[in-house]
């Protein structure tokens, strides 16, 4: 009887906490490896790509997300900024409603130029329980995941950000910490998976 | 004097008709922070309450919609209130007005507050919620949140939550 109760308490818990998204890696886990074509014809490997560099930031992004678009000039920026410490920035399109010569477009006109992928049939995004754009994921040289959630606080005002939690978790790693705000959470467009 | 009564004679066959209602000023009724969205629910108290977030920019959203609408006025009489809670970024209230228009939406909605941290209010409303649109909160007739819905839903599936719960 008292199972029974259990296991109805745990099916309405379950209900209630019940996501449609496929969980991702947790924060200190092996981040899924993968190997895409960028939009300019190379292979990116993220485990190369994390060997090589002090911190890889996955982030998956959009052309038509206002969400993600608010972040074009920051993503851009922060690009630039930390590539020269040894961080690289890979952007991922996800969406099946947005085909390459679309990403090949945006990435032109908001100054993209760190390398941009698109995602087959939005395989990396599953294996990363990705849910929306923009969502970003930073990994370490040895393939652990170590940030996930927003780029900052602030998608209407970037003169206006109070929690630039991307920002601080890459400066954390650099300086060797732990980084102390490792999950967070924002809105963003569904990941248009079909 | 013909012309006159020619032009009552249109105003009259034009009531009766039903002419286009005037143009509402706002469909957007106002904003909600975390707290003021807990506070409107509990204002609904012996009422089940349906809370969806959307966003004009969210396709999935778009296509849901209808089914909202239809379940608010089948189910109003019947102790339902749907309320809608848009998250679109400030610059694009122009687009949520033209789309509630178009929707000629039959329950209240409202706009995720700007400011302050989009993490509080996601968590409010429920811990295990990404951010990802849409999403779906039942609150039962106690005002307590029985049951969240991740993603589009379907009508059916939204009906069947609502009767368990108006039951």
């Amino acid at each position: 009887m008292r199972f029974a109760r259990t296991l109805l308490a745990a099916a309405a818990f379950a209900s209630l906490a019940g996501l449609a998204r496929a969980a991702g890696p947790e924060i200190g886990a092996a981040a899924p490896d993968f190997a895409l074509q960028t939009i300019d014809g190379k292979t990116l490997s993220l485990a190369e790509a994390a060997k090589t560099h002090k911190a890889v930031v996955v982030m998956f992004i959009a052309t038509k997300c206002p969400y993600s678009n608010a972040y074009n000039d920051r993503m851009r920026d922060m690009a630039a900024a930390y590539g020269g410490k040894g961080v690289l920035f890979v952007g991922i399109n996800s969406n099946k409603t947005e085909p390459l010569a679309e990403v090949i477009a945006h990435a032109k006109e908001h100054g993209h130029t760190f390398p941009i992928a698109k995602d087959p049939d939005n395989k990396v995004a599953d294996l990363y329980g990705a849910g929306h754009t923009p969502e970003v994921y930073v990994v370490t040289p040895d393939g652990k995941l170590r940030y996930h959630g927003r780029i900052d606080e602030n998608s209407e005002d970037a003169s206006k950000v109070a929690s630039p939690d991307l920002k601080n978790a890459l400066d954390e790693l650099l300086a060797n910490k732990t980084v102390a705000k490792a999950e967070t959470k924002a809105f963003g467009c569904t990941i248009k998976r079909v | 004097m013909r012309r006159l009564v020619r032009a009552a004679a249109l105003v009259v066959a034009g009531s009766v008709l039903g002419a286009a209602a005037p143009p509402r000023a706002s469909y957007v009724i106002g904003e909600l922070d975390a707290a003021g969205l807990a506070t409107r629910v509990a204002q609904e108290k012996g009422r089940v309450v349906l809370v969806n977030f959307w966003a004009t920019w969210c396709e999935p959203c778009r296509e849901e919609f209808p089914s909202l609408s239809r379940l608010a006025s089948a189910y109003r009489p019947k102790g339902l209130t749907v309320l809608g809670v848009s998250t679109d970024l400030a610059s694009q209230m122009p687009g949520v007005e033209k789309f509630l228009a178009a929707q000629n939406a039959t329950f209240p909605n409202y706009r995720k507050k700007s400011g302050g941290d989009d993490q509080d209010f996601i968590d409010a409303v429920d811990r295990a919620w990404g951010g990802d649109l849409p999403f779906t909160v039942l609150y039962g007739r106690d005002g307590r949140k029985a049951k969240v819905l991740a993603g589009q839903q379907s009508y059916a599936a939204l009906e069947s939550e609502v009767q368990k719960l108006l039951q």
